[in-house]
């Protein structure tokens, strides 16, 4: 086989992958691994959700207030040291609809697995904002609550 | 006389006619190796991790199609990372022309497995897409020269595709306005919940509180991110390849420094296929010849 002709099958199969490409990612919102659009902060200044943790000693009472990140209470809680990757739970408490219980029960065993949970922490999940004024505001809503004697959903969220 | 440059898309990119060299041979394998390893590490890291998942928040490409649960509460994802290993291995060791072909499609269902929780990450797309390129030199391809390079050359392409792809999201979905360096507070402010959730704490590092206290800083820091993704395709051309990839290495550092996202298996990819190591290694082997 000479280079023109190598060349002409490497444009055919170029061309049969484009189409591949193209169709999955335009029936599949973009996305069909290792295909993409690459829309990742595609959308500047839209309003963002994240998440975090905090960690509260055994039978403190549970506040469902909103604060402002800087407000947060409890103390300061690592999800890398259950293992877990911060994105997947901004995720995971984002997209979640409905809080039943099949729902906790999976945000439970992706931080202790089947074990009882080791200390009663609140998953809160954190939004930003661009104000009018051109500045960044970040408000912290807790979600869940997961603790030794049980768990507890936010009662406005599970509504 | 100095030689017109080729601007051939098909020459510049597989170099089917370039007389072959040592060093063209030992580039593409450590290359295809850089793959192969890849591979290896996204299919253990998603496996461990799906053996944590027990429930489908949002099943992404194949998982909507295929019910992707049976991959979840059993060890099916560590005896499918094993077989991926075994499969790359092989196709590594041209040992069958099948292998990287039934490679990628486990890892297709490993991606599919791990990435049910909503997260929608980007960093192991260039080694999926080399690897597809790989499966398609052995299982298209005649000989040992035409299938390597024809999975270089396809990376190449898909990778300067990939890059300009996301220049061209941003501006269908923002408009030029992308720039805005208020954007870029955003996402700092974003990351850095991000890191609170990982970490407990977060400390704005230089960079960060620069882009934070200059409107200009952190537009110049998004328009140079904008600029050096559009241009992209110039990866294409041997000619361009070198200084278009420095510039997509400085917008990965861009987004490091600024965001504390580092795609550090891209940045791999790009250090490799960035400098034009098959020269190199043919000016080093000459001068050990003549030495």
């Amino acid at each position: 086989m000479n280079g023109k002709a190598l060349a002409k099958k490497a444009r055919t199969i170029g061309t049969v992958v484009l189409v591949v490409y193209a169709v999955t990612v335009a029936t599949n919102l973009g996305e069909f691994w290792p295909f993409s659009i690459y829309p990742m902060f595609s959308q500047g200044g839209n309003n963002w959700s994240r998440s975090l943790v905090r960690e509260f000693p055994e039978d403190d009472s549970t506040s469902w207030e909103v604060v402002g990140l800087a407000d947060v209470p409890g103390a300061p809680f690592s999800v890398k040291k259950m293992g877990v990757d911060p994105i997947d739970l901004a995720n995971f408490v984002s997209k979640t609809t409905i809080w039943d219980s099949v729902r906790v029960a999976a945000l439970r065993n992706m931080f202790f697995g089947s074990e009882t949970p080791l200390y009663q922490i609140v998953i809160y999940r954190v939004r930003g904002e661009l104000t009018e004024d051109h500045e960044v505001l970040v408000e912290a809503t807790p979600y869940v609550l997961l603790s030794p004697k049980g768990d507890q959903v936010n009662p406005e969220v599970q509504q | 006389m100095r030689q017109a440059p080729n601007w051939n898309l098909m020459d510049n990119l597989f170099e089917f006619d370039r007389a072959e060299s040592s060093g063209q041979i030992i580039f593409r394998k450590i290359f295809e190796s850089f793959i192969v390893l890849g591979t290896m590490y996204l299919a253990w890291t998603w496996g461990q991790y799906t053996l944590r998942i027990s429930d489908i928040v949002l099943p992404l490409g194949l998982a909507r199609y295929v019910d992707i649960s049976f991959m979840h509460g059993n060890t099916l994802p560590l005896w499918n990372a094993g077989l991926i290993s075994v499969l790359v291995l092989l196709g590594w060791a041209r040992l069958g022309r099948w292998p990287y072909a039934i490679a990628f499609v486990l890892l297709i269902i490993q991606y599919a497995a791990r990435f049910t929780l909503g997260e929608i990450p980007h960093s192991s797309n260039l080694v999926g897409m080399g690897l597809l390129g790989f499966a398609c030199g052995q299982l298209f391809y005649p000989d040992e020269t035409s299938r390597s390079r024809f999975g270089l050359g396809f990376t190449y392409f898909f990778l300067g595709l990939a890059y300009t792809s996301a220049a061209i999201s941003k501006l269908v979905a923002s408009g030029i306005t992308w720039s805005d360096g208020r954007h870029l507070w955003m996402w700092i402010n974003e990351k850095a919940v991000d890191e609170i959730a990982r970490s407990g704490f977060v400390e704005l590092n230089f960079v960060q509180e620069l882009a934070l206290s200059s409107l200009l800083i952190a537009t110049l820091f998004l328009a140079f991110g904008l600029i050096a993704e559009l241009f992209s395709w110039l990866v294409w051309f041997r000619r361009t390849r070198m200084w278009v990839m420095l510039a997509i290495l400085g917008l990965h550092v861009g987004i490091w420094l600024t965001m504390d996202i580092l795609f550090i298996l891209s940045v791999y990819e790009l250090i490799i296929l960035a400098f034009p190591w098959d020269e190199w290694i043919d000016k080093m082997l000459e001068r050990r010849r003549r030495a």
